[in-house]
């Protein structure tokens, strides 16, 4: 589903310089499956889902990512969306004056329109709404406020959660989606991803703890270092960097 | 000893269309003879040059108020449209809301291309009286339009202004307020979104003369490339008008590294027990919102639209009229999606 072949990314920096930060990554994730990225911080964990996601000042290189036979470079990051790719944010952005509702209508619209299918009407959508945001605990009081405006942490994760089940993406991108969470909102983000996972989509969860993973337990981890994956297993490689750490993979990707 | 001015065929235009006229359009006229149109080099013009702006006009123009025969009485909605043809020209009127009541005044502004019309309305609120004033400047396009007001209001009168400008060749809205305290209040805000080559200029004096009075003022705009926005603030506390509190904020979005956006906020104060405040920012669109936007499918165009509508909205909230507030923001939603 997702084809990542020898992916080379250099980032701009404040001062203006091109930093490399992938260096020949290579991914692959068939429909279905759930992989976890694990890696230290620095290692491009972020910069791989943004990427993905088209963000500007992400340049790839070299190498390649497809999505379903598409060649992501060639899309703009709204293209991208409509093709399927979700990206849950390690921040999501406080969007003043956009009330949440109206966000995700537009959202959901600018999608269906992009891909030649219907727009929902606006009962459908209330509808809709109501239906997901009951599943995540979610109240009608706060998506009728600005898009993450004095939301906690653990709301803001919530809500990007949210947003996957009305969006119904093919393939979802979890960026540190445990940050900030504690225990209990751990469980209902874990629930609500875990409702998510279908035969026909595909899921990457980047993560640095291991304590997402007891939650949403991945098909394949990677452990990424210093912008590429050095080691793939199944979950049990995440229990071992647990209780190893990540210190004799920073010396092999070296 | 005077040096004589060469007057140019757009001041002698004004001139001409102002031969015969009294009171403030006398001034105006008397004005243009002996100092010409304004221009940069006056400190009050600094960065709306009118002489410039009017530079095609050579001949006298037309411009028609309607709505003036509303009786003023409360609850009253005044609905005013001032049309100006191509040229030169001026109109001015007067209107005074009576003691106790609530009046709505909106105004409509609109000119033909090549017009260089001036308007001006003089004030009155009288004790405990209340105007919501609405100015809708959106039909000025390729005209210098120049409308002024000289409020004075009595204690206990409260007044709301809120203006909607997109803009013109040089479209300037000047609010000069007398302010006496004591339980009066004024509330003055605005939003301008200046498209390709468009120029708006709010320009206000609120001048406190009185004890306790209340004062904000909200502004806010955005302009895209070769726009120029102008803010000119000046809150004037006398020496009588002892706890003050007034509260200044211009905020503006440059969409583009063309844009031009000059701002003077300005505090005057010789009374030494006040709160007077002035904040003045200026920024660019929130790149890391509009790619979570596009990340979620909304088309580039569109968030951007979003995002400018969001921020710019905030001092429309305040129309009191849920229909006129309703008009305005589509309006504005319109204008966004047509942005250059």
């Amino acid at each position: 589903m997702l084809n990542i072949e020898n992916l080379h990314c250099q980032v701009e920096t404040q001062e203006g310089e091109e930093k490399p930060i992938l260096k020949g990554l290579s991914l692959n994730v068939p429909a279905g499956e759930v992989h976890a990225i694990m890696g230290p911080n620095g290692s491009g964990k972020s910069t791989l889902s943004y990427v993905l996601t088209g963000r500007d000042g992400y340049e790839v290189t070299q190498g390649s990512m497809v999505f379903e036979g598409a060649d992501l470079s060639e899309l703009e990051p709204e293209e991208r969306a409509a093709a399927g790719l979700y990206l849950s944010f390690q921040y999501p952005v406080e969007i003043p004056g956009v009330p949440t509702i109206t966000f995700l209508k537009e959202a959901l619209n600018a999608q269906r329109t992009a891909r030649g299918e219907d727009e929902v009407t606006a009962p459908e959508f209330m509808k809709l709404i109501r239906e997901k945001a009951k599943q995540l605990g979610v109240s009608m009081d706060m998506l009728k406020r600005p898009v993450n405006v004095g939301f906690s942490g653990g709301e803001k994760k919530r809500m990007e959660i949210l947003q996957a089940l009305v969006l119904e993406p093919k393939f979802m991108i979890l960026d540190e989606t445990d940050s900030g969470l504690d225990i209990d909102a751990l469980k209902t983000v874990s629930e609500g991803v875990n409702a998510l996972r279908a035969p026909e989509r595909g899921m990457l969860v980047i993560t640095h703890y291991q304590r997402l993973l007891d939650h949403i337990t991945p098909d394949v981890v990677h452990i990424m270092a210093n912008g590429k994956i050095v080691k793939s297993g199944g979950p049990e490689l995440a229990k071992e960097l647990e209780a190893e750490g990540y210190d004799k993979y920073l010396g092999e990707a070296a | 000893m005077t040096a004589t001015l060469t007057h140019t065929p757009a001041e002698q235009a004004l001139i001409d269309a102002l031969e015969g006229a009294t009171g403030w359009r006398a001034q105006l006229r008397e004005a243009t003879r002996r100092e010409g149109l304004p221009t940069r080099r006056h400190e009050l013009w600094k960065w709306s040059d009118l002489r410039r702006a009017a530079n095609d006009v050579t001949a006298p123009g037309r411009i028609t108020v309607t709505g003036l025969d509303t009786p003023i009485t409360d609850g009253a909605r005044i609905e005013l449209c001032v049309a100006a043809t191509a040229g030169a020209s001026a109109a001015d009127a007067e209107l005074v809301i009576p003691a106790g009541a609530k009046v709505t005044l909106i105004e409509r502004y609109s000119a033909e291309a090549g017009a260089l019309a001036n308007w001006h309305l003089g004030i009155t609120l009288e004790a405990g009286a209340r105007l919501d004033r609405v100015i809708i400047a959106t039909d000025t396009g390729d005209s210098a339009f120049i409308a002024s007001a000289e409020i004075v209001l009595a204690p206990e009168a409260h007044l709301h202004q809120r203006a909607l400008d997109f803009g013109g060749r040089l479209s300037r809205i000047e609010t000069h307020v007398t302010h006496p305290g004591e339980g009066a209040e004024v509330d003055l805000g605005g939003v301008y979104l200046l498209d390709q080559g468009r120029h708006a200029d709010s320009t206000s004096v609120v001048h406190h003369t009185g004890p306790g009075g209340v004062t904000k003022q909200l502004v806010k705009g955005a302009a895209a490339a070769k726009g120029h926005g102008v803010f000119q603030g000046k809150f004037m506390v006398d020496r009588a008008a002892q706890q003050t509190d007034a509260r200044m904020t211009h905020r503006a979005m440059m969409l583009d590294d063309r844009a031009e956006i000059d701002a003077k906020p300005e505090l005057e104060i010789y009374a030494d027990d006040v709160q007077c405040a002035h904040g003045n920012a200026l920024g660019a669109l929130d790149e890391t919102a509009l790619f979570y936007m596009r990340q979620r499918g909304i088309p580039a165009v569109r968030a951007r639209a979003l995002l400018i509508e969001s921020f710019l909205a905030e001092p429309l909230d305040a129309i009191a009229d849920e229909t006129l507030r309703e008009d305005l923001k589509a309006q504005l939603r319109t204008r966004l999606e047509a942005l250059s």
